[in-house]
């Protein structure tokens, strides 16, 4: 995993230990690689200030539905602060899975 | 959704869980989405640990939620439709629980299970009890919605209305 331009890129398989300050839904014209037609959708954007007990200035976004769903409860009051998120990415495409491991942040 | 994430489909499931978690278990460290079972050791040879664990993903059954209590593993399902299959896969994941790697690290540990569903019934119950699957009724106001609706999917009323919908999305454009 790394931080390209930011962003927190997850490797796939490799588990990211992040914690979140904050968060928007963004609204993004998005292409579709595979019909090549424009189209919008909303994108979860969190604000990361560690990653793997490191400080880092980055954000970590998704497009997933199911992915932010994982997220959203905690999203109300900002409760992610509260906690440190390990997310494992697998798979590619529409088989790509997220696993998500939720620890009290001490 | 308040995260306005949601369009046509809905994860409700997830977002159950996920709250769910949250509401009862924020004390513990927790898990959502996890693979469970072996690595068959002839990949895991050839492969290395790392590379089988991305290989083998989509093969592996997921449980939607895992708790490590002190001396248990709570292995949770969580389900709003088809709510007789999520009882009837957990006894079969958690027999995969104590050869799962990614549990390695807070082994040894019982295995305990809960259905987490939005609604009942007595049959359910019954079912429960046999499977030794301890069931619980979570539903919150936004998903009373999505329990109303499935009660009433098949009745005219409803059909009109979400055809209704429909139309309208389609008619103003909304994803």
């Amino acid at each position: 995993m790394g931080v390209l331009e930011n962003y927190v890129i997850l490797e796939t398989g490799i588990p990211t230990r992040l914690h979140f300050t904050d968060h928007r839904i963004q609204r993004r014209t998005i292409t579709d690689p595979i019909t090549g037609e424009a189209g919008s959708r909303n994108v979860l954007v969190l604000e990361v200030d560690r990653m793997d007990g490191r400080p880092v200035i980055a954000k970590y976004s998704t497009m997933s539905e199911k992915h932010a769903a994982q997220f959203e409860p905690y999203l109300e009051e900002k409760r992610y602060r509260d906690y440190e998120f390990t997310i494992t990415r697998t798979g590619e495409g529409f088989l790509t899975q997220y696993s998500v491991s939720v620890v009290p942040k001490t | 959704m308040s995260s306005g994430m949601a369009r046509k489909t809905r994860q409700v499931e997830t977002r159950m869980v996920s709250e769910y978690l949250l509401k009862n278990y924020s004390e513990f460290p927790y898990m959502m989405n996890v693979p469970l079972g072996a690595l068959p050791s002839d990949i895991l040879e050839k492969e290395g640990y790392q590379r089988a664990i991305k290989l083998l993903r989509p093969f592996r059954p997921a449980v939607d939620g895992v708790v490590i209590l002190p001396a248990h593993f709570l292995v949770i399902e969580a389900k709003v439709w088809n709510i007789v299959n999520g009882l009837a896969k957990l006894p079969l994941y958690r027999s995969l629980v104590p050869i799962t790697p990614e549990l390695k690290q807070y082994m040894p540990r019982d295995v305990i299970m809960q259905l987490v569903v939005g609604w009942t019934n007595g049959n359910l119950e019954v079912m429960a009890r046999e499977a030794d699957v301890e069931l619980k009724v979570f539903c919150p106001g936004w998903l009373e919605e999505v329990v109303e609706g499935m009660h009433n999917y098949w009745t005219r009323e409803y059909r009109e209305l979400r055809e209704k919908k429909l139309r309208m999305r389609e008619y103003f454009g909304v994803e």
